[in-house]
């Protein structure tokens, strides 16, 4: 095994199991990490074949063969950062971003606040809008 | 494929959406394509420029992030709709596509309330830069950091961060350098905005760039011929000559400049 490649596998291995990837966590990943995460958001869905292609002729590229490029795509999987369709050579992959929570504020303000502009919408249908 | 040019500032009142309009238009008048997306869910305004208002918006981000449209249900092409102003008539033809958020009340409670899916937004992006084979997809973000303008900054080709020539923008304009570095962002350049015309502008780049070891775009200064326009009007095509255009200029060049 190649440096580099079990430098990025114990880096990923030694991450909580998460429900997807927040961009604060990005910021903190290894350069190389990095880079197959933005490529993939940029592309939405990308194949092996495709972040393969991606990779060769680029410094990390050349000090990872492709069955460890695979190795530790199905481990990024594992973690929840991506979703995986299809196997080996086949596979494709998708950035899995972390939905963020929605307000913490007590459900009794949102509540106050919904019956409030329900009220105003039925008193003015395009009342709400001209604010 | 397109380039994602995401503006930003750390605090409010920097005039991120007047600048992004501005900026925007400039580059659709070079015969570029380009879209523009009010990220800024929670406070939107980036429509009032373009002349909309709820009515006249028809679909919007907020319906697309809910799965309830397209995204090219919401991109609105400007040159399409431009009304009176004579700023916004010289867009007239060009390919320039607005995607707004919704300034209805409930909309925008209703995304407090309970966020929504970032690979949602993320696909939607993606996809509208293929659909309308955008050279340029600016964002509009929300002032401040927050998942969401991280997002924007990671997916960025280009990262335009305004700011004041004050304390606080200085300050939170270092934090917002320091994690576009760690996010390896590809280009990043500064624009300073609403600079006393007192002060030399030359002087002003210099120091800034010094300071942050990044470009200075341009030096906007301040100016009440833009407090009067009232964000009623593209204000960089109804007074090309002005000051402040010639700025909002001189940014646009540089971020096409980046091909």
């Amino acid at each position: 095994m190649s440096g580099l490649f079990d430098r990025l596998q114990n880096e990923i291995e030694g991450r909580e199991k998460e429900d997807g990837i927040s961009p604060l966590d990005l910021a903190e990943l290894s350069a190389p990490l990095r880079k197959i995460i933005r490529l993939m958001l940029r592309e939405v869905e990308l194949s092996f074949d495709r972040l393969w292609e991606a990779l060769s002729g680029t410094e990390d590229g050349e000090q990872m063969s492709k069955d460890e490029l695979g190795k530790m795509l199905e481990t990024l999987a594992k973690q929840g950062w991506l979703i995986s369709r299809g196997e080996k050579d086949r596979a494709s992959y998708k950035v899995n971003l972390r939905r963020k929570p929605g307000s913490s504020l007590a459900q009794g303000i949102w509540s106050a606040l919904d019956d409030k502009i329900e009220k105003r919408e039925k008193a003015d249908p395009k009342a709400d809008g001209d604010e | 494929m397109g380039k994602i040019v995401s503006i930003h500032s750390f605090r409010g009142g920097t005039g991120k959406s007047n600048t992004t309009a501005n900026i925007a238009s400039l580059v659709a008048m070079e015969g570029k394509r380009v879209g523009v997306v009010d990220t800024d869910i929670q406070s939107p305004g980036i429509h009032v420029l373009f002349g909309l208002n709820e009515e006249s918006m028809g679909h919007t981000l907020n319906e697309f992030l809910r799965n309830e449209c397209s995204i090219g249900d919401v991109a609105l092409q400007i040159g399409e709709n431009v009304g009176n102003e004579p700023g916004r008539k010289k867009l007239k033809d060009k390919y320039l596509w607005l995607i707004p958020s919704s300034i209805n009340l409930r909309e925008i409670t209703d995304i407090l309330k309970n966020s929504y899916d970032p690979n949602i937004l993320n696909a939607g992006l993606q996809t509208l830069i293929k659909e309308k084979e955008l050279d340029y997809l600016f964002i509009d973000t929300h002032p401040g950091l927050n998942e969401e303008t991280l997002l924007s900054i990671t997916i960025s080709d280009i990262l335009i961060i305004i700011l004041r020539p004050d304390q606080q923008d200085f300050q939170g304009t270092a934090v917002t350098v320091d994690i576009a570095r760690a996010l390896d962002v590809p280009n990043m350049v500064l624009a300073v905005n609403k600079a006393l015309s007192r002060y030399d502008p030359d002087q002003i780049r210099e120091e800034i760039e010094k300071t942050y070891d990044v470009k200075v775009a341009g030096v906007m200064p301040l100016t009440e011929d833009l407090v009067e326009n009232q964000s009623k009007d593209i204000f960089s095509l109804r007074e090309p000559d002005h000051p402040w255009s010639k700025a909002v200029k001189e940014i646009a060049e540089t971020i096409i400049e980046f091909d």
